[in-house]
C-alpha cells in the first residue's frame, strides 16, 4: 500500500509538464545516440551529462534514464538497416532484422522491436516497483562489512564476465580502483597521489574518464573505419500481420522473462539476455530453419529482453547502490553529481526523487512507443547522416562536458588521455567495463573496508565472522573460481574457434 | 596482438609499482586504524601480482591473445586518428584564453576537412553552429558556464 502511494506520487511529479519534456526529450536524444553508429548509450548518456547540470536533480535524472532507454531501443534501427548495431546488446538483433529489412520487411522488424521493446520495458518496471522496496528494506540492516562485501560481488561479476582473461579483468578493476584513490583521502583528509597538482586535489573527474574511455576512443576507432550501406527499404508497414503476432506473442513474453531476471545480475550486460532470448527461440522452434533468414521471433524475443534488461538493471543500482554495467555507473555518477548516493538511502531519504524517477519509467517506454512507430521513417533518414559530422559533434560534445563540470580545462586534459588509453584498450581488446566500476566503486568501497577495519580495531576477524557478509565473499569467490574455469585456456580456444 | 598486451601488461605493471612505492609514503595505519595508504598499497600490491601472472601467462600462451589481429591501425586511420588528438589538444590549450566560440568555429571547422568532409557551406554552417549556437544553447538557456576568451567572445 505505502509502494502505491509512493509510486502515485512519484507519477504525479513525473507527470509535471516539465518532467514530461525532459523524458520527452531524452527518449529523443537517446533515440538518437542509439541510431548513430559508433557512440553507444555509456558515451551517449555520459557526453549528454552537461544538458543536466542545471535542472532540478528528478528532471536531470528523468532525462539521464530517458536517454539510457532510448539508446538502448535505437540500436535497433542501424541492426535492422544497415546490418551494424547502434549498441552491443542490439548484435543479435542483425540476424534476422537486416534478413527481414533484405526482404522489404524492414518496417516490420522495427516496428515488432518497438513493441517488444515496450512490453519488456513496462513489465520490468512493474517488476521494479514490486521488488525494489523490499530489497532496499533488507539492505538497510547492513553494517560496513557487508556494503564492503556486496561492493566487491558487484565489481567481482563484472569482471568475472568481462573479455577473454579473468586476470585481465581483475587487473583492470584494480586500476580502477586505484585512480579513484586520487585526491583528498575521504576519511583522513590527507592528500593522496597529486604530486602537488591542485587540479588533482578534487580526485579524477568520473565524468571526463568515460567521456575518454568511451566517448572519445570510439571517435578514433570510427574515423578509420570504413563507411556503411544503408538498405533502402519498406517502412510503410510498421505492424506485423496477423500471423506474425501469433509467432512473436510467446517470444516477447519469453524474451521479456530471460531479460529481466539476468537484468538483476550484475556484470551480465546486455548482450547475454539477448543471446540467451534467441537460442531459446531457436530451440523450441518448430521451424528454426528459418532463424537467421528473417524469422520474426528472431527480433521480437531479443529486443524485448534488451529492454527488460535495461530496465530491470536499475533494480541493484537503485537498491544495493551497485551498477551492473558502464552505462548504468554513468547513471550512478549522475546520481553523486547531483548529490545523491544510490543505494537503499536513498529511498528513506529521497523517496520524492526515486519514486519520480522509477514512475518515469513507465512513462518513458510509452513516449518510446509514441515516438518511435511513426518516426522510424525520420531515424532511418539520419543513418545517412555524413560520419564527419558525427565523430565532431560528439567531441564537441565531449569537451563540452569534460569542461563544464568543473569548469576546468584539466579535466579535458584527462579526457583526452583517456581515450588515448580507452583506444589502446579496444585495439588489444582489454576490457573497459571494470575499469569503469572500479573507478566509481573506489571511495564506496575503500570506505567500507576502513570503516569495517576501525569497527574491528584492524581485525579482519570480522569479515569472516558475520554471517550475511562471509556468505557474500563465498559468493564472490565463486563467481571469480567460476569465471577462472569458464576462461580456462582450452576453452577459450575452443571459443575462439567456434 | 600478443605484442599489444605484452605493452600493456608492461605499461600497467610500471603504474602499479609507480603507486606502490607512493603509498609507501602515506601512513598505511594510524591510531583509529587503517591509513590513507593502507589501501592503495594493498591494491598496488594486488595489481603488481596480477600483471605479473599475466605476463607469465602471455610467455606461455594461455591467455588468447590473437597474433593474427592487427593491433596497429591503417596508415589513413592513423592519420586521422591523430588529426582527431592534434585538434582536441589544440582546442584544450586555446579553451581557455580563446574563450568557447572562438576556439570550437575553427576546432568544427578544421576537423570537418581533415576527416574528409567538403561541402563548404555545410562546413561552414556546422561551425557556426557548433561553436556559436552550442554557446547560446548551453550559456545563457542551460546556464552551463562555458569559457570566454580574453577578447570577450
Amino acid at each position: 500500500m505505502d509502494t502505491l502511494q509512493h509510486l502515485m506520487t512519484g507519477l504525479a511529479a513525473a507527470l509535471s509538464w516539465q518532467n514530461l519534456v525532459f523524458a520527452l526529450i531524452g527518449c529523443v536524444l537517446g533515440t538518437l545516440i542509439g541510431v548513430l553508429p559508433g557512440l553507444g548509450p555509456a558515451a551517449g548518456t555520459a557526453i549528454l551529462i552537461p544538458l543536466t547540470f542545471r535542472l532540478d536533480p528528478t528532471g536531470g535524472l528523468i532525462m539521464l534514464s530517458a536517454i539510457y532507454y532510448g539508446a538502448m531501443y535505437g540500436g535497433t534501427i542501424t541492426s535492422v538497416l544497415i546490418n551494424v548495431p547502434g549498441e552491443a546488446a542490439s548484435v543479435v538483433t542483425c540476424f534476422d532484422g537486416h534478413q527481414m529489412a533484405k526482404q522489404g520487411r524492414g518496417g516490420t522488424a522495427l516496428g515488432i522491436a518497438a513493441i517488444g521493446s515496450f512490453v519488456g520495458g513496462i513489465t520490468a518496471t512493474i517488476a521494479l516497483v514490486v521488488v525494489a522496496p523490499p530489497l532496499a528494506r533488507v539492505a538497510l540492516s547492513f553494517g560496513p562489512p557487508e556494503i564492503f562485501a556486496l561492493m566487491l560481488v558487484g565489481l567481482g561479476l563484472v569482471t568475472g564476465l568481462a573479455g577473454r582473461s579473468l586476470l585481465a579483468g581483475l587487473a583492470m578493476a584494480v586500476l580502477g580502483l586505484l585512480i579513484a584513490m586520487v585526491g583528498i583521502d575521504p576519511v583522513r583528509g590527507a592528500p593522496r597521489f597529486t604530486f602537488g597538482i591542485p587540479s588533482l586535489y578534487d580526485g579524477v573527474g568520473f565524468i571526463p574518464v568515460v567521456m575518454g574511455l568511451f566517448g572519445v576512443a570510439e571517435i578514433l576507432l570510427v574515423v578509420g573505419a570504413p563507411t556503411r550501406q544503408v538498405i533502402a527499404t519498406k517502412l510503410t508497414s510498421l505492424l506485423p500481420s496477423r500471423e506474425e503476432w501469433r509467432r512473436s506473442g510467446g517470444a516477447i513474453g519469453r524474451g521479456t522473462g530471460i531479460g529481466f531476471f539476468l537484468g538483476l545480475i550484475p556484470g551480465v550486460g546486455a548482450i547475454i539476455p539477448t543471446f540467451v532470448a534467441y537460442v531459446l527461440e531457436k530451440r523450441i522452434s518448430k521451424t528454426p530453419e528459418q532463424f537467421g533468414q528473417g524469422a520474426i521471433e528472431g527480433v521480437a524475443a531479443p529486443e524485448s529482453a534488451n529492454n527488460a534488461y535495461a530496465n530491470a538493471a536499475m533494480i541493484p543500482l537503485l537498491t544495493l547502490g551497485i551498477p551492473s554495467s558502464p552505462t548504468i555507473a554513468v547513471l550512478m555518477g549522475a546520481f553523486i553529481i547531483n548529490g545523491l548516493t544510490p543505494g537503499p538511502f536513498l529511498f528513506q531519504e529521497r523517496p520524492d526523487l526515486v519514486w519520480a524517477v522509477i514512475a518515469s519509467f513507465f512513462l518513458g517506454n510509452i513516449l518510446l512507443l509514441v515516438l518511435n512507430l511513426p518516426l522510424v521513417g525520420l531515424w532511418a533518414r539520419i543513418l545517412h547522416l555524413p560520419y564527419q559530422y558525427v565523430c565532431v559533434g560528439t567531441l564537441l560534445f565531449c569537451i563540452l562536458g569534460a569542461y563544464s563540470l568543473q569548469q576546468n580545462v584539466f579535466d579535458v586534459g584527462v579526457m583526452i588521455v583517456c581515450g588515448i588509453i580507452g583506444y589502446g584498450m579496444r585495439r588489444i581488446d582489454l576490457p573497459i567495463a571494470p575499469l569503469v566500476l572500479g573507478l566509481i566503486l573506489g571511495p564506496f568501497i575503500e570506505k567500507a573496508l576502513r570503516t569495517s577495519l576501525e569497527m574491528s580495531g584492524g581485525d579482519f576477524s570480522i569479515f569472516f565472522t558475520r554471517p550475511l557478509c562471509l556468505g557474500l565473499l563465498i559468493v564472490g569467490a565463486l563467481i571469480l573460481l567460476g569465471s577462472a574455469l569458464r576462461l580456462a585456456p582450452a576453452e577459450v580456444r575452443k571459443a575462439s574457434a567456434d | 596482438m600478443r605484442r599489444g598486451w605484452q605493452v600493456a601488461c608492461v605499461c600497467l605493471l610500471g603504474i602499479f609499482l609507480g603507486a606502490l612505492v607512493t603509498s609507501l609514503g602515506y601512513s598505511l595505519t594510524d591510531a583509529l586504524g587503517p591509513g590513507p595508504g593502507f589501501f592503495p598499497f594493498w591494491l598496488s600490491a594486488i595489481g603488481i601480482g596480477l600483471t605479473g601472472a599475466m605476463l607469465v601467462q602471455l610467455a606461455r600462451g594461455r591467455i588468447l591473445a590473437d597474433a593474427a589481429v592487427e593491433v596497429l591501425p591503417s596508415r589513413q586511420a592513423a592519420l586521422k586518428a591523430g588529426a582527431v588528438l592534434v585538434a582536441l589538444s589544440v582546442a584544450a590549450a586555446l579553451l581557455e584564453p580563446l574563450g568557447f566560440r572562438l576556439t570550437m568555429l575553427p576546432f568544427i571547422a578544421g576537423l570537418l576537412l581533415a576527416l574528409g568532409a567538403r561541402s563548404l557551406l555545410a562546413i561552414a554552417l556546422t561551425a557556426v553552429a557548433g561553436s556559436f549556437g552550442v554557446f547560446h544553447v548551453f550559456y545563457y538557456w542551460l546556464k552551463v558556464p562555458l569559457p570566454i576568451g580574453a577578447l570577450g567572445i
